[in-house]
């Protein structure tokens, strides 16, 4: 046990990528541990990622797919063989000018990840769950006050005060998709004297440990929070001082006009949360010293874009922007650009963004990445042709996977498929790679180099960090970045004129005064050492085009949406009698969602470590008037979709809701096949072909569900 | 009396399972290779009380593993002499060399945390990182909670602690030499 063997580098268990210790013996992997130099946290997931490096399931070379889409047959060929078909067809496409028709699904670890500067050389786009997750949270807070905001990351509960309060709704962080340290930094908070408060239809690890549990109908935060708005400024108990400096002129007063009827009585209605606690809540903010507010999947359901609106408005009230248990601002780190650039196509002109019958007033709003879950219909319509996938299961993850797999197979006269090439990445078996034609062998974080930073590190006092490869790669697997390195110097040397992905990261590092082999030699962390506060004081203005704090969307102002409508989303106001129960899929620890390298991990799916059942929760209250109970096999039907699952009753749920994890549904594996459990997108609508009114006001995000349950 | 001890802070522990997992991977309980969900040996599991109707709830999460009991009756059953509780700190430890496989000390386990290596015939179970401990390291669940919920130490100094904390040791679960301690309510 000698300190020497154990090396920094990072988890890539989920999208947090917490900095880690790896313990290497003789070449073997033998344990993980959270780095002591950026917090020292690693979750279970993390724990678990040598299950996922040593699983003798593990994808060892490359293959080709010999049978039709979803019949997952596949022969073994060579990687030469497969960059082949890849710059084939690319150039293919290039030469017919459909080079924007090219679709990368990826999560990028970095603003210049190369395989993104890869597609941009190409000409086409990336596409992300990222849209999905928080495009409306980043586009309210980018409108408003003109940050990029953390994804996946939650204010910095390391900095707030005593008697400061931390606002959860609809958010688990101690599911550990932000920084492995967001648990117990939480509750170092509530041990110094902060107050958690959850808004949350279900009752989870975070409202236990709550100050205040709020059950909320979903969809409702929108109304909730313009209600304590609306309390605030009437009673004027907001901060008058940082409105009178900061906000705009003019939108004081537009708002005081706006929210004048969204009084605490008129908002219950709609967010089923008591008038009283509505005032509570806001009369608590006004007396803290700090207030942070975090959402996830209440920003994802068809109201998002209102929701991120409202939270953006209450934050700015409040005066809780880059300060001390706020919200911070984010900046992202000064890495050095490897020159020449390509230059990436327009998104807004050329890319399949928005598809369906609003898309023309949709061009309204516009995200900086493609959403993933429009693929499905831009095969359909003809606008995406060649599609590669890295570290993602679009076959689970999409939204409609109904919708999702028909298109994956359709057909032209000539009996071709509309989806020309499709081609995926991965470490284990997964769902997408059934439909893939090229199914390329993927490292683990233990194996690959890659070098991360995102504004979201910057929260934990680190800007970068340094994944290093810690033992030899598996069989004739390669890390996605090399790979598109590789294709990218057959294709456009000019771009990919360095040496390899070492050699680019450390063209990049050089930004900063760092090198790779400087990261290495000191603990695979980096960052200027303080994160700083209250920044717009320093430059007197916010990354606006006024440089004030916009409350008024007036980009928004033709389609009717220059402030937050505290409706709930269209699918919770229409079709209750058919489907009286709101779906409520979350997610947990134990799982990177669909990932199949911890679907598929034995560790992870272990009842005693892990989780190893998703079935359908339910309050005893509607099991009752449904004549329901535990552990029979009901149907849960939406308009669009059905699965048959175990029902499990509990007092955790808010009566009126349906609960199902998020994830389950696999049947490539032997772990992941294992138990009937389905996939909650089976249920939900296909975005691209039943969307209408929450186009306009969901930003990317289309969750709402209605099912209907029966024996 | 000599006594070590892990302490569980009930205010903190999220039932996470990192600890689980770290402490399968650092005693190499498993084989990553092959090893298939409900097959692996594990030293420590998480249980839950739930109090309580819609919306009026409280729960409670902690973490179980061998409570190296003061009369632990393991060794009692114990024919062959395998299981002894060191003198010097109070450890429980299994020696697998002694012991026959005959898994008499699971029938008697009270908590249910005992082993069995079919492949090996014998019994194991948690050690409280006796391999560390006695080189001045916490045992690795303590190390790796992602809560900070556990803390090691002599028990009488962890009960300390949890009183100087404003936190009361819960009587009925920390019988043996395991502690379990919340603020009270």
């Amino acid at each position: 046990m000698q300190e020497s063997k154990w090396i920094p580098t990072v988890c890539y268990q989920c999208k947090a990528e917490c900095a880690i210790l790896a313990r290497v013996e003789d070449g073997v992997v033998k344990e993980v541990k959270g780095n002591p130099r950026a917090r020292g946290k690693m979750c279970v997931k993390g724990m678990a990622g040598i299950t996922t490096l040593y699983s003798q399931e593990r994808l060892k070379y490359p293959m080709k797919r010999v049978g039709e889409r979803g019949e997952g047959k596949f022969e073994r060929i060579g990687w030469d063989e497969a960059l082949d078909i890849m710059e084939k067809k690319l150039t293919e496409l290039r030469a017919r000018g459909e080079a924007h028709k090219f679709t990368y699904s990826m999560f990028p670890h970095s603003t210049t990840d190369p395989k993104w500067r890869f597609v941009n050389a190409v000409g086409g786009f990336i596409s992300t769950g990222l849209p999905h997750c928080d495009s409306a949270k980043i586009m309210a807070h980018l409108h408003t006050f003109g940050c990029f905001p953390n994804h996946h990351i939650a204010p910095m509960y390391f900095t707030v005060p005593r008697g400061g309060v931390m606002i959860l709704a609809g958010r688990h962080p101690f599911g550990c998709l932000d920084d492995a340290c967001v648990p117990s930094d939480i509750l170092n908070a509530k041990e110094r004297g902060a107050k958690l408060v959850v808004i949350d239809p279900i009752y989870r690890s975070e409202a236990a440990k709550a100050d205040w549990w709020i059950p909320i109908k979903p969809g409702g935060d929108a109304a909730l929070f313009l209600g304590v708005c609306n309390h605030l400024l009437t009673y004027g108990l907001h901060d008058k001082a940082f409105c009178e400096k900061w906000v705009r002129e003019g939108d004081m007063d537009k708002l005081m006009a706006y929210i004048a009827d969204k009084t605490p009585e008129a908002m219950s209605k709609i967010c089923d949360v008591p008038a009283k606690d509505i005032v509570k809540l806001a009369e608590m903010c006004a007396a803290a010293p700090s207030v942070s507010v975090d959402a996830f999947k209440s920003i994802m359901y068809g109201n998002g874009m209102d929701w991120g609106h409202a939270w953006s408005i209450f934050l700015v009230i409040t005066g809780n922007l880059d300060n001390p248990g706020g919200q911070p601002l984010p900046e992202i780190a000064p890495m050095a650009p490897v020159t020449p650039v390509p230059p990436a196509p327009s998104l807004k002109e050329l890319g399949y963004h928005r598809t369906g019958p609003n898309r023309a007033k949709f061009d309204h709003y516009n995200f900086i990445l493609e959403p993933t879950w429009y693929a499905a219909q831009a095969v359909k319509e003809g606008n995406l042709k060649v599609f590669f996938a890295s570290e993602c299961n679009p076959a689970l993850s999409e939204m409609g996977s109904g919708e999702w797999r028909k298109a994956m197979t359709m057909k032209d006269a000539h009996g071709d498929y509309l989806l020309e090439l499709f081609v995926v990445t991965e470490i284990l078996p997964s769902e997408t790679m059934k439909w893939a034609d090229l199914v390329l062998p993927d490292q683990t974080n233990f194996e690959r180099w890659e070098l991360l930073y995102m504004p979201w590190w910057y929260n934990f006092g680190q800007t970068a960090a340094l994944c290093q490869p810690v033992v030899a790669p598996i069989g004739e697997s390669r890390h996605a970045n090399r790979v598109m390195i590789e294709l990218g110097k057959r294709m456009f040397p000019e771009y990919f004129a360095f040496k390899d992905d070492v050699a680019y990261y450390d063209i990049e590092l050089s930004g900063v005064g760092m090198s790779v082999e400087k990261l290495r030699e000191n603990g695979a962390v980096w960052s200027p050492g303080t994160v700083g506060f209250r920044k717009y004081e320093d430059t007197g203005k916010f990354n606006t085009p006024s440089g004030k704090i916009e409350l008024e969307w007036q980009m928004y102002k033709d389609i009717g949406q220059e402030w937050p409508s505290p409706e709930l989303p269209l699918e919770y106001r229409r079709g209750e009698d058919e489907f009286p129960f709101i779906l409520v899929n979350f997610r947990t620890i134990f799982l990177n969602n669909t990932g199949a390298w911890s679907q598929n991990n034995a560790q992870l799916r272990d009842p005693v470590s892990g989780l190893d059942e998703n079935p359908l929760l339910l309050n005893p209250i509607d099991a009752a008037r449904l004549g329901l109970t535990e552990g029979e096999v009901v149907t849960v039907a939406s308009g669009t979709g059905k699965v048959r699952i175990p029902l499990r009753l509990t007092e955790k749920i808010k009566p009126g809701c349906a609960g199902i994890i998020h994830g389950f549904g696999q049947t490539m594996g032997k772990v992941a096949s294992r138990g009937n459990w389905a996939g909650d997108n089976e249920l939900i609508a296909d975005a691209g072909s039943h969307l209408d009114e929450q186009d306009l006001r969901g930003g990317e995000a289309h969750v709402s569900t209605r099912v209907k349950i029966y024996k | 009396m000599k006594q070590l001890s892990i302490m569980v802070d009930l205010d903190r522990c999220i039932g996470c399972k990192t600890c689980i997992v770290a402490c399968r991977n650092h005693n190499g309980l498993l084989d990553h290779e092959t090893s298939m969900p409900g097959e692996m040996s594990h030293y420590l599991r998480v249980e839950s009380e739930l109090e309580g109707t819609y919306p009026n709830l409280k729960e409670d999460f902690w973490v179980v593993m061998c409570q190296h009991c003061k009369k632990p009756p393991c060794i009692k059953a114990c024919e062959s002499g395998a299981i002894s509780k060191d003198p010097r700190n109070g450890i429980v430890m299994i020696d697998k060399n002694k012991c026959t496989g005959s898994g008499k000390c699971i029938e008697k386990c009270p908590y249910n945390v005992i082993q069995f290596d079919r492949i090996g015939n014998f019994a194991h179970k948690c050690t409280m990182c006796q391999d560390r401990v006695v080189h001045g390291l916490e045992p690795v669940c303590v190390e790796t909670c992602l809560a900070d919920a556990l803390s090691f130490g002599e028990r009488e100094i962890l009960a300390m602690h949890a009183d100087a904390a404003g936190k009361e040791i819960v009587k009925k679960m920390s019988t043996q030499s395991i502690l379990y301690a919340r603020t009270p309510h």
